[in-house]
């Protein structure tokens, strides 16, 4: 599990820090600019003048110049040139907002949400918090030109009204190449305003990430806990689909949610056939999930068949359908061309059965929190002849 | 942390479900739902007694059933209504592209004498009976005339490459034509196959056109229903359709059959002549009233019962074949498929209401004549213009399009509002026949209690979703079919 | 052999029997007639030695059948115009108000 926050252990403050958001460099990546720009010095505190703010790794020297400096602590020793943090007024605290060697950056703009999902990895507040979003757009302006991909994400990111739509037009016009995906629970869609707001960003490259969670509104409604949630989210996506956006449809797949699956397929399949794919997620046991285990945990084995009913539907529907955050083992064999290998990899951890199997590499692992519940049935798997797996060989 | 609420809360209020268009059948012991747009679910007789008598819980999971299929709605909710729209939207789109297929007969002139076939002539004299260019060149006027963007043009006989320097022309010109137009433009030649040659050969291949033939079966059951001089019908068609594949490509050609009384009760080896053939579709096409059985009125419903098996036998004989990985497809059945299982329209025109008749298809007759279906081209030869829209050395674009001859039937035979018919669970699956019904029983309509058509296509629809409903890999193997 | 079978007017509309009749027409023919608060139908089957009463049997579900549809398209008449108009207002096909 990466950290992707920290406490400084030694502050050295020159003056207030005159920004919130820097862009790390490094020997290996300096250039003449100095703008927003931190420099990482490397262990023997070599480092060049004319940076507002200085950092050391926590077992490194400290640079001699007479600005800003700070102590990473231990987790944080992994920064390097190329990566984006913000940091507190007072020095102390660290956020990463960005590591260039990832392929898997989420930026987040606000903890506030209109729903309260049964499963949330990301329990919703209610403080404000837009310092997030001005950190985003600063974010964006530091970011290369040829970043690969940019997501979104929350709370609900929708919650800006007009200023997420300010944020989505400057990351297309600094970064037209980038694949953007922005997750949203859809609602704020039903308005035909916003929606046309969001089309006027004008970004082939950009996609919006919505989930739905039943066929109909009782129990989508139920696992979002939101009375009427059902019946905004879909007007949403057909104004978006009017207006010729991209949209994929998540599904988190749980107790409350996969006995309906090849319903939902079904329901996706016949009335949202325009949608560009689906995302079948697993389970990530944090936040309010943690909580609600009883109502939400089901062994992934248990739903293996419905698994197989609803990609095979959407297949041939030809709705491009994605399986992640499963583990390899506790699929049915048929459908591992549609796994993609997906955790996050700061989230990313093994059990000690995959120390011998031999698809470890094709298979994204377990979450960091799976040690709070995980299936029974984890198998290495072996090589093909070798021995018979103990697994579903659908 | 807030408190979570229980399903409870998020379940409909009260009982208020309003009902959304419906219609049933009861098939053995359990009842057939479809919604407005032909979705369906099979109810078991307790649940569509609660369905029906309006006695639903405010939730359950037959509830739930009924809401995420558009069967019922609470009091108040517009999502329903807006999607049903958009499915109906989608399923009606076609109406507004109408002909996408357009028949030339090249000639009427054909070496076989297949003893089914009326529209044939045996002759030399080109003269006679082949399209001429004038004829054609006012033909290409009308095909583009069609709104349709995607347009076929399709050229049959007798056997049209008797006719081949027409066919050659009529390529040449639409295609410089579509430089302009831009429609997305395709050929096809009906033939048997008996007169391919390197020559054209070598056209299907610079002009991208796809081949169509027939191919009944077995040798000897394909050349008792195809005679020409050498019998070497079935020899002749075999090679062609492997010169196609193998020069112009697998895809290139498709074949039909023809189906007969002796083609009964050997499915299984007809359809196995396919898959030797490397052929990955067949249409296990049903008897025609047409010819012999309209000269001696013997066409019975009687017909349809004694072709049901061999239909089948044929459609499970094929899912096992796919079940063992050869690929085969039924294309009768894809098209059935397609509108039970998705808002798509196959663009068959038998099976479509408002018939295909000029809106789907229409036919241009080597002498002018236009029909408004290839089966109303050959009640002509047999005497009954009806299905005459007029001619095209004569008669305008708009003439013919908007002429009774065409309209009548239309309209007369649109199921949304013929008895019967508008009341059929299985309306949204099936279509308007005008010109079986006006050759089988005089009127365009039929009453469809005695109506071989409806008998034969009623039971292919519960057949189909007898089989969808009992096994995953059917469904799933359905669920191909309809997505193509 | 022709058979004879009653219907209760305040249950069961003349057009329901008509639509049952006319699905057992290929076995049955009818006549059809009002009676007293009642409907009267005459059941001539197609086969001579046919089970008069077995067709009966048939005629009488197929009018609880037809009395059902005619409940429901009434109750979903208006419904399945507003979807129609929504579904075709903006193909071109339909002038449109707005």
């Amino acid at each position: 599990m990466i950290a992707l926050r920290g406490k400084a252990t030694e502050v050295e403050l020159s003056a207030p820090i005159a920004r919130r958001v820097w862009k790390l460099v490094d020997a290996a990546t300096l250039t003449p600019q100095r703008h927003s720009r931190a420099f990482l010095a490397g262990d023997d505190g070599q480092a060049p003048d004319g940076f507002d703010l200085y950092l050391s790794r926590s077992a490194a020297s400290r640079p001699d110049q007479d600005a800003t400096w700070l102590r990473l602590p231990e987790d944080l020793d992994y920064l390097s040139g190329g990566d984006v943090v913000s940091v507190s007024d007072d020095g102390e605290r660290i956020r990463v907002l960005w590591r260039h060697q990832s392929h898997q950056n989420s930026i987040l703009l606000t903890e506030r949400c209109n729903h309260y999902c049964l499963m949330c990895s990301q329990p919703p507040k209610t403080r404000e918090d837009d310092e997030l979003l001005a950190q985003a757009f600063e974010l964006l302006r530091l970011l290369p030109r040829d970043v690969a991909e940019i997501g979104f994400t929350g709370g609900e990111p929708t919650l800006y009204g007009q200023e997420l739509i300010d944020l989505l037009r400057l990351c297309r016009n600094l970064h037209p190449e980038a694949q953007v995906h922005v997750l949203s629970n859809g609602t704020r869609f039903a308005d035909p305003d916003f929606a046309a707001a969001w089309a006027s960003i004008e970004n082939p490259n950009m996609m919006v990430g919505i989930p739905i969670y039943g066929a109909e509104p009782a129990r989508h409604d139920y696992v979002v806990q939101s009375k009427g949630a059902f019946n905004q989210t879909i007007p949403g996506i057909l104004n978006l689909a009017q207006l010729g956006q991209r949209i994929e449809i998540r599904v988190a797949l749980h107790k409350q949610t996969a006995p309906a699956l090849p319903e939902i397929a079904e329901f996706i399949a016949r009335n949202l056939p325009f949608v560009d794919q689906v995302a079948l997620m697993g389970l990530e046991m944090i936040g309010l999930a943690r909580a609600n285990i009883p109502e939400l945990w089901i062994d992934p084995t248990e739903y293996a068949d419905e698994l197989i009913e609803a990609v095979t539907l959407l297949d041939r529907s030809r709705i491009h359908t994605m399986i992640y955050n499963h583990q390899l083992c506790l699929i049915p064999r048929s459908i591992w061309p549609w796994t993609v290998r997906s955790i996050s990899d700061w989230k990313n951890e093994y059990h000690a059965e995959c120390a011998s199997c031999n698809v470890k590499d094709d298979c994204g692992g377990f979450f960091f929190s799976a040690k709070y519940k995980v299936s029974e049935n984890i198998r290495a798997i072996p090589i093909e002849g070798t021995q018979e797996p103990a697994v579903l060989q659908i | 942390m807030a408190k979570f609420l229980d399903p409870e809360a998020y379940r409909a209020q009260s009982a208020d479900w309003q009902l959304l268009p419906f219609r049933f059948e009861r098939i053995n012991g359990r009842v057939l739902v479809t919604n407005l747009v032909g979705e369906h679910l099979f109810l078991d007789a307790e649940e569509f007694g609660q369905l029906s008598k309006g006695d639903l819980p405010a939730d359950s999971p037959l509830v739930r059933r009924l809401r995420a299929k558009h069967v019922i709605r609470e009091s108040g909710d517009d999502l329903p209504v807006e999607l049903l729209a958009i499915k109906a939207r989608t399923r009606y789109r076609r109406l507004s592209e109408f002909t996408a297929l357009h028949i030339l007969v090249a000639s009427l002139r054909c070496e076989h004498s297949c003893p089914y076939c009326q529209v044939s002539r045996q002759s030399s004299d080109k003269g006679a009976y082949d399209m001429s260019s004038e004829t054609a060149a006012i033909a290409l006027d009308s095909v583009f005339r069609s709104p349709s963007q995607n347009i076929k043009i399709e050229f049959q006989g007798g056997e049209p490459l008797l006719n081949f320097e027409l066919i050659e022309e009529v390529v040449a010109t639409a295609r410089q034509r579509n430089e302009t137009e831009g429609k997305n433009l395709g050929f096809v030649i009906a033939t048997n196959l008996a007169l391919l040659d390197d020559r054209v050969i070598e056209f299907c291949r610079a002009n991208n056109v796809y081949i169509s033939t027939s191919l009944d079966g077995p040798a000897d059951l394909h050349n008792k229903n195809r005679p020409r001089p050498g019998r070497n019908s079935w020899e002749l068609a075999t090679a062609g359709i492997q010169r196609v594949r193998e020069e112009l490509g697998v895809d290139r050609v498709s074949a039909l059959m023809t189906t007969t009384r002796s083609s009964l009760g050997r499915v299984i080896e007809i359809i196995d002549v396919y898959v030797e053939q490397g052929l990955t579709s067949v249409f296990l096409r049903p008897l025609s009233p047409y010819g012999f059985a309209i000269k001696t009125k013997s066409f019975a419903a009687y017909d349809v019962d004694a072709w049901l098996p061999f239909f089948e036998e044929g459609l499970d004989y094929i899912i096992e074949l796919n079940r063992a990985g050869i690929p085969m497809v039924e294309q009768y059945s894809a098209i059935v498929l397609k509108k039970m299982l998705t808002n798509d329209d196959p663009g068959y025109v038998d099976l479509t209401s408002p018939a295909g008749i000029g809106i789907g298809a229409i036919v241009y007759n080597y002498d002018g004549d236009v029909y408004a279906s290839d089966e109303g081209r050959m009640l002509a030869e047999m005497g009954d213009k009806t299905f005459r829209l007029g001619n095209l050395h004569q008669d305008s674009y708009e003439e013919i399009m908007l002429s009774d001859a065409l309209l009548g039937p239309l309209e007369e035979s649109f199921t949304q509002s013929a008895p019967m018919c508008s009341d059929c669970a299985f309306e949204p699956y099936c279509g308007a026949d005008p010109t079986y019904h006006h050759a089988t029983t005089g009127d365009f309509l039929g009453r469809k209690p005695t109506s071989g058509f409806c008998r034969r296509n009623m039971a292919i629809f519960k057949l189909l979703l007898d089989r969808y409903e009992s096994d995953a890999f059917t469904r799933s193997l359905f669920q191909t079919w309809a997505s193509h | 052999m022709t058979g004879h079978v009653s219907f209760d007017g305040s249950t069961a509309s003349i057009d329901a029997v008509q639509r049952a009749a006319y699905r057992l027409s290929d076995r049955i023919s009818c006549d059809i007639a009002a009676g007293e608060g009642s409907i009267e139908v005459t059941v001539h089957p197609a086969e001579p030695d046919a089970d008069v009463e077995a067709l009966i049997g048939e005629l009488r579900n197929e009018v609880l059948d037809q009395v059902l549809r005619e409940r429901i398209r009434g109750e979903t008449a208006d419904v399945r115009n507003l979807v129609l108009a929504v579904a075709f207002s903006k193909t071109g096909l339909v002038e449109s108000d707005g």
